[in-house]
Formats: C-alpha cells, sequence, structure tokens
C-alpha cells in the first residue's frame, strides 16, 4: 500500500506519515521524503526519487562520444563544465592524448568558475529556506556575472559544453579574461558580505549550528563526498590527492571543519568560494600560450583554415564528422572533484566510436542515504536546513 | 600503494577468492566470483596497509553483445582516503541466476547504487534490505540498462490532435529503433 492510498493521517497509530515533496521549494527540484512523525521529531525519513529520470545513461550508449557530452552538461545542471570534464578525462584516459597546457588551464579556469557559480546557488536557496531572503538576491546578483563570463566564451549561459574531447571547444577571448579579471577583483569583498550576513547571525547559528551532525567515520561509511565530508573532518579533495589538469600546479587551500553539522558545511563552501577564486587568479595570471585543444587530427577537429589547402586535414575533419572518435577497448573510471563532491565516469568501451557503458558516479545521488539518516531524530523544522545543507541536484541524482 | 602493489598484497592474502586480475592503465582491478565478494570486501576494508574504507559507486555493465560469459558483470569502485589509492572489483554474474551479494553492511553507502543495480538489471541483491524499484516506477516491467532492452521512444497515449498524433509516430527516427 503506498503512502498516499494510506491517507496523510492514520488515527490508530501514534505516528504521522507525512510526505514532503516532489514540488515541495526547498527539496531543490523533485526530491520526495516520507517523513514518519513523533510529534515535532522526525523518526524515519524515507527517500522517493526518480520523478526527473531521463535516461541519460542509456542515451549515451546510442549516441558517440561527441555527442554525449552536450547530455553529461544536464545532470547536475549547477555544474556542466565539471562533468563534461569528468566524461572527457576517462575518454582521453582511454585514448591515451597528451592535453596541451593551455587548455588544461582553461577547463580549470571554468570548473572554479561553475563551482563558484554552484556554491553561489547553494548558498542563496539554502539562506532561504532557512529564512534569509536577502542573501539569495545578492548570490543571485554575482552568479549573473560567471554566467556572462560562460555566454562569451562558449554562446551558452548555462550548458556550455565548452570541456571537449582533447581540449576545449575555443581559445579564450580578451574579452573574457578582462571579464574574470574584474570579477575577481570584485568577488571578495562581496563574499565578505555574505558572511557578514550569517556567519554570527544570532539567527542562522541556531538553525545550524549542531544539527544534521555527522561524524567522520559516519559519512565516510555513508559514502558522503565533497564539502559535506570536508565539514565532518575528513582531509580530501580529489584536486589535492589525485591531482587532475594540472591543479598540482596551483597554490591553494582545502577549508576543513571538523563539527558536522550545517554550519560547517556552509562555513566550508564559503571559504571554497575563496579558494577558487585563488586558483582561478593564478590560472588566468600564467595562462600557458599554445594550443587549445590536441594536434592530434584523429581526436580534435583541424583548424578550420587548413581545411581549404591540406587535403588530409579534409579527410580528418570529413571523418571525425561523420564517423567520431574510436575509442579503443578498455575501461576506466576517472573521478574529478565537483561543488558537491566526487563525480566521475565509469566507462566500458568496446573499440568502436559509441560507448559501450556509461556510469555516472553522481555525488548527490550517493549522499541521499546518508542525508536521511542525518534527518532521524531531528525536528521537522530542520529536515529544510539538512537537505540543503547536503546541496542535492535531481538532475545527477536521476540521471 | 600502487596498483602492482595492491594486486600483490590481495593475491598473495586471499589466493583462492581472486579469479583474475588485472591493470589497465595502472589501476587495479580484481575479479572475484559473487560467492567471494564478502569476504573480500570485508578483508579490502580491514587490512590496515589497504583500508579500503570508501566506497564510490557500484556499476553494473551488461556484456550481452560482447557475448561474454557470465553475462552480466557489478563494478565495485573503492577509495582508500587515507592512503590515496583505489581498486575495482568485478564480479561476474550469471545470466541464469543473478544473484550478488550485498556489501551494505560493509559499506553503508552501496545501498543505493546496489538498489539501483536491482532497478536498472534485475539483479537480486541477497541480503539488502530494501529490494524494489528505485528510480523506474513500481510497475514498470524491464531493467532498462539490459542491453536486449531497446532505445525506443514512449507510445503516446493522448493526443488533442488525432492526425498529429498518427504522425508523430511514423516519424520516428531510425537510429532510435
Amino acid at each position: 500500500m503506498s503512502v498516499t492510498e494510506q491517507g496523510l493521517l492514520e488515527r490508530d497509530k501514534d505516528t504521522m506519515t507525512l510526505n514532503m515533496g516532489p514540488q515541495h521549494p526547498s527539496t531543490h527540484g523533485v526530491f520526495r521524503v516520507i517523513l514518519e512523525m513523533d510529534g515535532e521529531v522526525v523518526k524515519t525519513a524515507e527517500p522517493e526519487i526518480g520523478y526527473l529520470h531521463t535516461g541519460i545513461e542509456k542515451n549515451s550508449e546510442n549516441k558517440r562520444y561527441l555527442h554525449v557530452i552536450p547530455m553529461t552538461d544536464r545532470l547536475d545542471y549547477l555544474n556542466p563544465p565539471g562533468n563534461n570534464l569528468a566524461f572527457c578525462l576517462a575518454t582521453e584516459k582511454l585514448l591515451g592524448v597528451e592535453i596541451p597546457p593551455r587548455a588544461q588551464a582553461l577547463r580549470v579556469i571554468m570548473c572554479e568558475l561553475a563551482r563558484i557559480a554552484s556554491h553561489l546557488v547553494w548558498l542563496g536557496t539554502h539562506a532561504l529556506d532557512i529564512g534569509a531572503m536577502t542573501v539569495f538576491l545578492y548570490c543571485w546578483r554575482e552568479r549573473e556575472m560567471i554566467l556572462d563570463l560562460n555566454e562569451e566564451i562558449s554562446g551558452v549561459r548555462m550548458m556550455t559544453s565548452y570541456i571537449r574531447v582533447g581540449g576545449v571547444a575555443k581559445d579564450a577571448t580578451r574579452r573574457w579574461l578582462d571579464g574574470i579579471c574584474d570579477f575577481i577583483d570584485y568577488f571578495p569583498a562581496k563574499v565578505d558580505e555574505y558572511g557578514a550576513l550569517l556567519t554570527k547571525n544570532p539567527i542562522w547559528m541556531d538553525r545550524t549550528q549542531g544539527i544534521g551532525v555527522f561524524s567522520k567515520e559516519e559519512a565516510i561509511n555513508w559514502s558522503l563526498s565533497g564539502p559535506a565530508l570536508r565539514a565532518s573532518g575528513v582531509n580530501w579533495d580529489i584536486r589535492k590527492s589525485r591531482p587532475y589538469s594540472g591543479y598540482e600546479k596551483y597554490d591553494f587551500e582545502v577549508p576543513i571543519h571538523d563539527g558536522g553539522d550545517i554550519y560547517d558545511r556552509y562555513r566550508v563552501r564559503v571559504e571554497e568560494m575563496r579558494q577558487s577564486l585563488e586558483i582561478i587568479d593564478q590560472a588566468v595570471r600564467d595562462l600557458p600560450a599554445g594550443d587549445y585543444k590536441t594536434p592530434d587530427n584523429k581526436v580534435s577537429l583541424p583548424p578550420r583554415e587548413t581545411l581549404h589547402t591540406s587535403m588530409e586535414a579534409l579527410i580528418h575533419h570529413f571523418k571525425l564528422v561523420s564517423e567520431g572518435i574510436s575509442v579503443p577497448k578498455g575501461e576506466t573510471y576517472v573521478p574529478i572533484e565537483g561543488p558537491r563532491g566526487e563525480v566521475g565516469f565509469y566507462i566500458v568501451s568496446d573499440g568502436t566510436n559509441v560507448p559501450y557503458r556509461v556510469k555516472l558516479r553522481a555525488p548527490s545521488f550517493m549522499a541521499i542515504p546518508g542525508m536521511c539518516q542525518m534527518m532521524t531524530g531531528c525536528y521537522i523544522a530542520d529536515v529544510v536546513g539538512i537537505i540543503g545543507s547536503i546541496d542535492i541536484v535531481m538532475g545527477e541524482v536521476d540521471r | 600503494m600502487t596498483g602492482e602493489e595492491i594486486i600483490a598484497k590481495v593475491k598473495s592474502s586471499l589466493p583462492d577468492a581472486i579469479q583474475d586480475t588485472a591493470l589497465p592503465h595502472g589501476d587495479a582491478v580484481v575479479f572475484v566470483a559473487p560467492d567471494c565478494l564478502q569476504k573480500l570486501a570485508a578483508f579490502l576494508k580491514d587490512d590496515p596497509s589497504l583500508k579500503f574504507d570508501y566506497l564510490s559507486d557500484v556499476s553494473g555493465v551488461d556484456y550481452l553483445i560482447e557475448e561474454r560469459e557470465p553475462r552480466f558483470e557489478a563494478v565495485y569502485l573503492l577509495y582508500s582516503i587515507d592512503h590515496s589509492h583505489s581498486i575495482r572489483v568485478r564480479v561476474g554474474i550469471d545470466e541464469e541466476n543473478p544473484s550478488v551479494p550485498t556489501v551494505s553492511e560493509i559499506w553503508k553507502g552501496a545501498l543505493y547504487p546496489e538498489q539501483e543495480l536491482f532497478d536498472m538489471f534485475g539483479f537480486h541483491i541477497a541480503g539488502h534490505p530494501k529490494m524494489e524499484r528505485l528510480i523506474m516506477p513500481k510497475e514498470w516491467v524491464g531493467h532498462p540498462l539490459r542491453k536486449d532492452y531497446p532505445l525506443t521512444t514512449e507510445p503516446i497515449t493522448f493526443s488533442y490532435n488525432r492526425d498529429f498524433k498518427s504522425e508523430l509516430v511514423k516519424s520516428k527516427s531510425p537510429n532510435q529503433e
């Protein structure tokens, strides 16, 4: 018998079954949780997902590698460059392609901009859920600047598809780099502003401190990752532990707190925004010259102007557009550090131009059982705060 | 530890459980039978020099087109936060009896991906507390990520315009059949 059939209130029990979502504004998408309430206290929380299932993994098995990239944008729609990068890194590992340093730096800049934009969305909506309306408006103002930068370099504001197998789609423009420099000057004061509104705000502290606590061991055992794990005192950032795309060249810190509650997850993310800005600053300042994609024409398209003069370029162009990249037989998994944690693609190739199996390791999907574990025993008013603090994106949960 | 060292260590400690090993691109990969999975998982987590305390993901693969025997495979991606090394455990699963024991008692994080394996591939996860559909609707028939499950358009059940409906059905693109 489903919950709806059962009726929301059963009078012969001591507990009350309460349905939250999938259309609830604070579940950040279409997440549904069925709460068994004993008065104000949550006894059990049963998650229900699948409302946004679009079959991206199944679709990927029927599309060429290049065609999968736009679909990865739609998985975690707040972090499109990160998803592109995870997919491209896995494919490149199978192909054995070297990526030029300029392309790597451009990838890092895009990923870090996306991390800031994603944390801004998170901070705004999370504060709004708890009742701080102003922060939401401020965060949206700054996010708009990042979306404009995305538009400048890729032509699209959100679903950029900018990172491609073998490099990136286009070279950086002067206007884009100038825009980033302006943003670097402008943004730190704004992060201070959010801090001034929230960090020492007694209402905010009351609503977040000591709530939704997860110990270090619990957080690891329940496969939390990213900021949620680092707020529980685990020093693990894939950018440091297994550097990819040249992250080892940048000097930055990994913010760690050991409270494991909502407040510490907030602090970790806000500090991460500052560190991301550090990385962008270093990457823009020392942006290497050279190619923005690999010169290997079996993987990336030859320059447009060579098509009129070089027969070989024309053949490569034709083969790549009509047939796509053929990836050697094998299987691999490459993780990266997304705004929500470990994003990785497990790709099985059978040697053709279509992937045999594509599996996304989605941090939000893996965090949901742990999140519901956190809810048990807390007050109903805190459920909203806990969902917000884990920062789930339903696009990558349901895929 | 490097991939080779991990494989050597696992092989020497559990010689009869490991069916095969591989080292693609330097990643440690071990193959086990379903009945040895829990033993191996407990060893990988508890051994102090390996200490795979973090389960990244569990993935399923259907090797129907490659005509491999056994047809299915479950892949466990493990990571050690202290030692920063990783391993992939690949478990071959029979077509007749697609059953694999749960590792959710060892890593709680396995609860969801294992339930997804049931939903998408139809594996029976022995010992899993909740063997029901996760992503697909409860009344769904079939397991979508199997290779014999076709990728088709959804039949249109209702339209205001009858002609429009028949046109839509006709214009199905050929690569979606």
